[in-house]
């Protein structure tokens, strides 16, 4: 425990909760502050919805997609012969 | 808190205070060597009184005068102030939830000195009596008096306020709806006036030093302006009361000529665009950085002082200078001097007598204190302004160093109105901005309408007349008519002379 006080505004009380000059000292200020508040948040929420949003998946559902080929008795996923690692 | 060193002086002071039969020296000795010890006398002994004229409102103020020996036991003046709460109720004379007593039946002397005197001279105003002076305007109950029985002197004390304000219980019976417009007002002043006799230990009456320049002051409200001058806290809104009816004086002047000055030109905001021009003070009081350091490199010209000159000074001009001094550190870099002008002036301040005497360089005697602080002077001149607007004693006026403040002067009110009818047309001549307060709406309007009579068109509106914000939360009581309460700069306007930049000539 240091030798002096902890400077300790009177403001707050024992337990650093807020006290009554404190309330009414903020008082003007509570509903503009909120408001704002309330802007920046949303506008955080709004950045943040729209980038992940456009970071997400195409959506390809209107693109005709060709049927799968039919290849019969071949071994799946076989690379090493079917596909070339290009210029040996 | 630390150990506060006291000076000889002080250190006799407790002896002195139940000796003295003029008990205000002790305080006043307190208040000269007020920068050496913080004694815990309820140093706003004299400066309680509200601000009464004598000729205006009755007033018990020398017997309100003699209270702080009467009652408070001073603590020794070595007493840290940061007592236990424990030795501190030992001197308590009214614990809070004791505070609302009837005032004839008080445990307090003064209060029921001050009782004995509404008695003696305040009159019942049921309107069954017969009028005892004209009425004042046409809110005075005075005006609904008809009736033919003799008037009475108030006898009957309502028991929900403690005040004396009817002659018998059936007349008080019989105006009970006018009275409950007050009841609630009353009772508040009742309690306020024995929490301040009641012993206490004060701490809003604690203030603060001078603030970092940086650290702005915001002057929406009274709590925002202690939160940001650094205050203590004042949670208890009867503290409040009791701090703010002291700190109206300074605070008042200072939300008007400070830069940061809640009134500004945008519609509501009182300021006319005259005023703009007229707050040429603020260029004083917020001067440039200009380099000045402590050494001979960093000399510099300085300015003169900015002089408030207010006039018809009553009460106000005992105010412990601690309450002036926070005029002052509203404006960190501006220098101050306050001139008490009127023949009143030294009222409350009986120590200070005799008045130095009439010399060459000091013609009209003036009580000047220049160890107040190294940014404020103050004297007080006990003359009337145009004797020495005549003399020429402060000329030249210049509105950038110059501002006149009249704190309630009851320039329209019958009996003061003729005093001041040869000085209102001297400070329209010195076209410096004037600031005026007023008790009540009432009296404001009272002050305009003479003044428009009185100089006509000569007047330019600085601030629309309203509300002050920074009137004193405490209201006050008239010990002369019970029902009349008022409180310490309510209402607040500003005026000057109109200023011709070109005149018409009549072409023929």
């Amino acid at each position: 425990m240091p030798l002096g006080r902890i400077p300790q505004s009177s403001y707050y009380d024992a337990r650093n909760r807020p006290g009554a000059a404190l309330y009414r000292a903020r008082q003007p200020y509570l509903v503009k502050n909120a408001v704002t508040g309330l802007f920046i948040i949303g506008f955080v929420a709004g950045v943040y919805s729209w980038t992940i949003r456009a970071i997400g998946q195409d959506d390809f559902s209107d693109v005709p997609m060709p049927d799968a080929p039919i290849q019969a008795g071949h071994a799946p996923h076989t690379t090493a012969g079917s596909r070339s690692a290009g210029p040996a | 808190m630390s150990s506060r060193r006291v000076c000889q002086r002080c250190s006799t002071l407790p002896a002195s205070i139940q000796r003295a039969p003029a008990p205000l020296s002790a305080r006043i000795a307190a208040k000269r060597c007020f920068t050496l010890s913080r004694t815990k006398q309820p140093s706003k002994s004299p400066s309680d009184n509200p601000p009464l004229q004598n000729k205006r409102r009755l007033s018990s103020l020398e017997s309100q005068g003699q209270r702080a020996s009467s009652e408070y036991v001073a603590p020794p003046a070595s007493q840290q102030p940061s007592q236990s709460p424990h030795e501190d109720n030992s001197r308590l004379l009214l614990k809070p939830d004791n505070l609302f007593h009837s005032f004839s039946n008080s445990p307090s002397p003064e209060i029921r000195r001050r009782a004995a005197f509404m008695k003696q001279n305040a009159y019942c105003p049921h309107p069954a009596h017969a009028q005892t002076r004209q009425p004042i305007g046409p809110h005075d109950l005075e005006a609904r008096k008809t009736g033919t029985h003799p008037p009475a002197h108030v006898r009957y004390e309502c028991p929900d306020c403690g005040i004396p304000v009817s002659c018998s219980y059936e007349h008080f019976a019989d105006d009970y709806e006018n009275h409950l417009d007050i009841c609630d007002q009353l009772r508040e002043i009742n309690e306020d006036d024995h929490d301040l006799r009641s012993g206490r230990f004060f701490p809003e009456f604690e203030y603060p030093g001078p603030q970092l320049e940086e650290a702005q002051v915001n002057m929406t409200n009274w709590d925002t302006l202690l939160y940001t001058r650094e205050f203590n806290a004042i949670d208890n809104e009867r503290s409040l009361r009791q701090a703010t009816r002291l700190l109206t004086y300074p605070i008042t002047i200072g939300s008007v000529i400070h830069e940061l000055s809640p009134y500004n030109i945008q519609s509501g905001g009182r300021l006319t665009p005259e005023g703009l021009k007229s707050m040429t003070l603020r260029y004083t009081l917020h001067p440039p950085r200009s380099g000045a350091g402590m050494t001979v490199a960093g000399l510099r010209p300085n300015p003169p002082p900015t002089r408030l000159f207010i006039l018809g000074a009553r009460a106000e001009s005992s105010l412990p200078r601690e309450v002036w001094i926070q005029l002052v550190h509203l404006f960190p870099r501006a220098i101050f001097h306050l001139i008490f002008i009127g023949p009143e002036s030294m009222a409350n301040r009986d120590a200070e007598f005799p008045l130095p005497p009439r010399t060459a360089s000091n013609p009209f005697g003036a009580v000047v204190e220049d160890r107040i602080s190294g940014q404020m002077k103050i004297s007080t001149f006990v003359e009337y302004y145009h004797t020495l607007h005549a003399a020429g004693a402060f000329a030249p006026y210049d509105p950038y160093f110059d501002a006149f403040v009249l704190f309630h002067p009851g320039l329209g009110h019958p009996a003061s109105s003729h005093e001041w009818a040869e000085t209102i047309p001297q400070l329209l001549e010195t076209k410096v901005p004037v600031i005026c307060t007023g008790y009540t709406e009432y009296d404001m309007q009272r002050d305009i309408k003479w003044v428009h009579d009185t100089v006509g068109g000569e007047v330019d509106m600085l601030l629309e007349p309203g509300e002050n914000r920074f009137r004193s939360l405490r209201w006050d009581l008239n010990d002369a008519d019970p029902s009349d309460v008022s409180c310490g700069n309510f209402g607040l306007w500003a005026f000057r002379g109109k200023r011709y930049e070109t005149t018409r000539k009549d072409v023929e």
